[in-house]
């Protein structure tokens, strides 16, 4: 042993001193670079004469299902300059004139502003004045006082050719402000880089940025282009093709044209959004160009709220929409089965209070089809009053009402389920036997966002399985199955079915397809009633799910359901309807393309 | 009892090898004076991050002096579960953790984040100590076992991707086997073999930006830009610090956020560009001396378990320190390794005070053995 112990001892002595010459070679290396500056860049650095430019990458661009582009990118000019060639007021002076012979307003002071908001280091480069034209590069270049030190830069900038159709859904780009620079400090952005703000251009910004190419030239005293010294190109982002279906898009915005609220119309079995509309909406170019913050203010201040996407941040009421999730969960519960019938008379009592049927009348003896089809209040009273409240909120988790959906878009609502403890905590009150009654109809202490609408309705017609709605395929996820009884979902499709073809959703039926539905009119405390319709087609295989919310649009039969019955038998006849139906023929092709997608970005 | 404990955690740290707590204390409050300079220009959070990273120093010493008491004797006998352990976590880690930046490494527990590669070192370490001492890798048989128990976590860091963290295993390995006796020509074989493979494992090993990294290492002209910007960066930060530096807070590379990632991985750019060739060296001295209390604090154990394991804390730091620094003046590839005790992170402080701690052990243990010899005698 005593061998193997001088060996050790040996054997450490050689390892220390290893570590301890390594360290004279890093010191060497640090003498090099920090006192005999022998190091290129820091000697160019030193003298002035090294410059950076940084060239931003062209965006991915952005098309729609059939390859309808829908962000595409344009070439301007910008012209840049260093901060220490324009050390000087003469200089600003100098080129400032230049700028306002040829038309373009900037004076001295504005340059100031710039050039302090952008200054990072002497050597790197800022850009002055952006957005110019060709023409307008021209003539300034052409100019004779145009100082040398500065040159032009062709960059890319944003261009949304659909504007205010799919504004809501695209969202637009900016320049990225204080507090994303530093969110987003390890992503190497820098100040004047555009990020996206908002709808599929933040949610897709990491795809979408592309990666920015750096030049390091060498300069001359007078701040002239010597030679290039390393330069690396700047790497487009990755195209997008969204589910989107601009031809289904342009129809449901045309629609809600002289309205304010949402339309949605998605895949039943995927999820895939073909259209996703609010209204009113705004033009996105100006913002991706640059306004005023007068402009801003014009657009963000209106009351009626343009930059709102109501199809995910809107919450309503979902009113009688709601009686198809409360038929089928009763129905699961064995609460009430086919046949049994409640008798309505126009209102129910329950502690004192009467809750009416929107028909003063009454229907008379209702099973749950009936009930569906002429929409009876009190026949969804009794229902929920055998539920309990506990019970339906149970299942309203299950079909994750008050949760996000998880579409692929920043900014969308969870909506409110709110239970007994969420009524103690907020009103600090007792949860009263009527808020379950005002509950089984989809009124009171319920809010859903159309989109989640419309997926219980995507559930109900595709056999129980719940989808994660999304605008790209690369966020498509497998639907979660709910296990929901066949014969049970059965029924409440041919309520559905009832209510379009003989009951009060019947001009959703008009238009050549098969529906299967129900309307909604949502108390609204501030004004006239909401209406809503959900339907799905064609009613005997389901392709297709839409919601209609209609702000004060008063009866959900007459405004909402024509407008989900046309865009259903629009997107049935539509060739781009044809093509889905091909992808998702076998289960999990989409999957599989989806696959092919990711293994594309990685 | 209790007052005898305490009296006997007195003692201890009566023993303690003052000189190697002090470099430490030193170079972990520069690392902090380094941070708030680097967290105060454009990221404006310089005051936070020294208050977290002197929260990490208190947690740190803490766990130096619980990992102390404890004593490297019962962490070396516990060694091969340990090991098994740790390898557990490194299997479930890529299930566990969230994606950051690319590469899953991060277990987030009770709101910290933990980083279970550096974790995986200490164990290594301890795992390695006691498997060399006991089946010395003199014969190549040996030798290859000792490869073997390397090899499982390296795979495992590779997978989540974390190529530094493999990096710095495999070298803490090399220097324990060769603290641990193993022929040299073992050793250069080995690495003769590596280098041979070098070209295919960056040819089809790597992925593309760790292949840009290396070949601009190789070749600076080819893309210096693109993967070296970050490397022209720090060369001016660090050159244009000059002999005596700008001063603190006075560096404008890292205030004008031009350095990436100030003060984590380019911390040593930061305090170059602001203390100069001086604070270099300074610098240097504080690790020499470390590395001198490390080793010396093994070399004098008659536990050749012990000798062993500083020859692994030692190889550790030096790694992360040559790579860290060799990294920001362009002599090694960008790896984003963080410079040990100076760069802002708690799961690496916190994993190099508790190797520490079992230094002190180590050392402690032989100075109270020569005390009571010396009485003795």
């Amino acid at each position: 042993m005593p061998e193997i112990r001088d060996l050790l001892e040996k054997r450490l002595k050689i390892l220390l001193s290893c570590l301890l010459g390594s360290m004279l070679f890093l010191l060497a290396g640090l003498y090099y670079c920090q006192i005999y500056q022998g190091d290129k860049y820091v000697r160019l650095a030193y003298n002035n004469r090294l410059r950076l430019i940084r060239f931003t990458a062209p965006r991915g661009e952005i098309f729609d299902r059939n390859g309808v582009p829908l962000a595409v990118n344009e070439t301007t000019f910008s012209i840049m300059g260093y901060p220490m060639d324009l050390n000087t007021p003469e200089k600003l002076e100098k080129f400032s004139t230049v700028l306002i012979r040829h038309g373009i307003p900037m004076t001295v002071s504005n340059l100031e502003q710039i050039i302090k908001k952008q200054r990072q280091a002497p050597y790197r480069v800022m850009r002055l004045v952006p957005n110019l034209t060709m023409p307008q590069m021209a003539d300034l270049a052409a100019d004779a006082d145009f100082p040398l030190e500065l040159f032009p830069l062709s960059v890319w900038r944003r261009t949304y050719p659909a504007g205010a159709m799919a504004a809501n859904v695209l969202g637009y780009v900016a320049e990225i402000s204080e507090e994303e620079l530093k969110a987003h400090a390890e992503n190497g952005y820098l100040g004047g880089d555009l990020i996206g703000k908002a709808g599929i251009e933040r949610s897709y910004e990491k795809f979408l940025r592309g990666e920015a190419g750096e030049e390091a030239i060498e300069v001359d005293a007078r701040g002239r282009r010597v030679r290039t010294l390393d330069s690396h190109p700047a790497i487009k982002g990755e195209d997008l093709h969204l589910t989107l279906d601009m031809g289904v898009q342009k129809q449901a915005g045309e629609l809600l044209k002289n309205y304010r609220g949402a339309l949605v119309a998605m895949d039943v079995r995927t999820g895939a959004i073909l259209a996703l509309a609010s209204s009113p909406t705004y033009d996105n170019n100006p913002l991706a160009w640059g306004v005023s913050g007068q402009e801003w203010r014009r657009i963000a201040e209106n009351p009626s709220r343009p930059m709102m996407n109501r199809a995910i941040s809107g919450i309503y009421p979902p009113a009688s929409t709601f009686k198809a999730f409360m038929s089928i969960s009763a129905l699961e519960e064995d609460v009430i089965t086919s046949s049994t019938t409640f008798n309505c008379a126009g209102a129910l009592r329950v502690a004192n209070r009467s809750f009416r049927c929107w028909r003063h009348s009454g229907h008379g003896p209702e099973n749950v089809l009936t009930a569906l089809q002429h929409s009876c209040d009190v026949f969804f009273y009794q229902v929920g009053l055998r539920m309990g409240i506990e019970r339906l909120i149970k299942w309203g988790r299950r079909f994750q009402l008050g949760q996000l959906t998880g579409v692929d878009l920043p900014g969308e609502q969870p909506g409110v389920i709110a239970g007994p403890e969420w009524k103690q905590r907020r009103f600090r009150e007792s949860w009263y036997q009527g808020d379950t009654v005002n509950y089984s109809i989809g009124q009171g202490y319920i809010l859903m966002t159309p989109l989640q609408i419309a997926r219980v309705y995507a559930a109900i017609a595709n056999g129980g399985k719940l989808v994660t709605p999304h605008l790209c395929a690369l966020s498509y996820q497998k639907p979660r199955d709910l296990h929901l009884t066949p014969e049970k979902l059965a029924l409440v499709q041919k309520g559905l079915e009832y209510v379009v073809s003989r009951g009060t959703g019947s001009r959703a039926g008009r238009f050549g397809v098969t529906v299967a539905g129900k309307t909604g009119t949502a108390q609204n405390a501030h004004g006239p009633d909401h209406a809503l319709f959900v339907g799905y087609a064609p009613a005997e295989a389901p392709r297709y799910v839409a919601a209609a919310v209609i702000e004060a649009g008063e009866h959900g039969s007459s405004v909402a359901s024509p407008m989900v019955g046309a865009l259903l038998a629009n997107m049935l006849s539509h060739p781009a309807g044809q093509d889905q139906e091909k992808m998702v023929t076998e289960d999990g092709s989409t999957t599989k393309q989806n696959e092919d997608v990711s293994k594309a970005h990685h | 009892m209790e007052s005898q404990s305490i009296s006997l955690i007195k003692e201890d740290i009566a023993f303690l090898d003052r000189p190697m707590i002090g470099c430490v204390l030193v170079l972990v409050l520069w690392g902090i004076v380094c941070i708030y300079s680097a967290g105060a220009g454009s990221l404006g959070q310089g005051g936070e991050l020294a208050v977290k990273q002197t929260l990490w120093l208190f947690l740190g010493c803490l766990a130096l002096i619980v990992v102390m008491i404890a004593g490297h004797n019962r962490l070396l006998d516990a060694a091969y579960f340990i090991y098994g352990l740790t390898l557990l976590i490194l299997l479930f880690t890529p299930f566990l953790a969230p994606k950051v930046k690319g590469a899953q490494s991060w277990i987030p527990i009770a709101g910290f984040r933990f980083q279970p590669s550096e974790l995986a070192k200490i164990s290594l370490i301890l795992m390695m100590s006691k498997f060399l001492s006991r089946y010395p890798p003199l014969t190549f048989r040996t030798f290859l076992a000792g490869l073997g128990v390397m090899a499982v976590p390296v795979l495992l860091v590779l997978l989540q991707p974390d190529a530094g963290s493999a990096l710095v295993y495999v070298v803490i390995s090399l220097g324990m086997l060769l603290a641990a006796g193993a022929p040299l020509r073992y050793l250069g074989g080995l690495i003769g073999a590596g280098a041979a493979f070098l070209p295919f494992v960056i040819l089809f090993g790597l992925r593309e930006y760790q292949r840009m990294r290396l070949l601009v290492f190789i070749d600076p002209m080819r893309d210096p830009l693109g993967a070296g910007y970050n490397v022209i960066q720090s060369r001016i930060a660090v050159g244009s610090g000059g002999f005596w530096g700008k001063g603190f807070m006075m560096g404008m590379q890292s205030k004008l956020r031009f350095l990436p990632e100030p003060h984590t991985d380019f911390i040593f750019s930061v305090c170059s560009e602001e203390f100069g060739f001086v604070g270099d060296v300074l610098l240097l001295i504080l690790f020499a001396v470390l590395f001198c209390r490390i080793i010396g604090a093994g070399a004098r154990s008659r536990d050749p378990r012990c000798r062993i394991f500083v020859a692994g804390v030692a190889m550790w730091i030096w790694v992360q320190m040559f790579e860290s620094i060799g990294m920001s003046i362009g002599l090694m590839p960008v790896t984003g390794l963080p410079l040990p005790f100076l760069s802002y992170g708690g799961s690496a402080l916190l994993s190099l005070f508790i190797v520490l701690g079992l230094v002190e052990s180590i050392y402690i243990e032989n100075n109270k053995f020569r005390s009571v010899i010396h009485a003795l005698s």
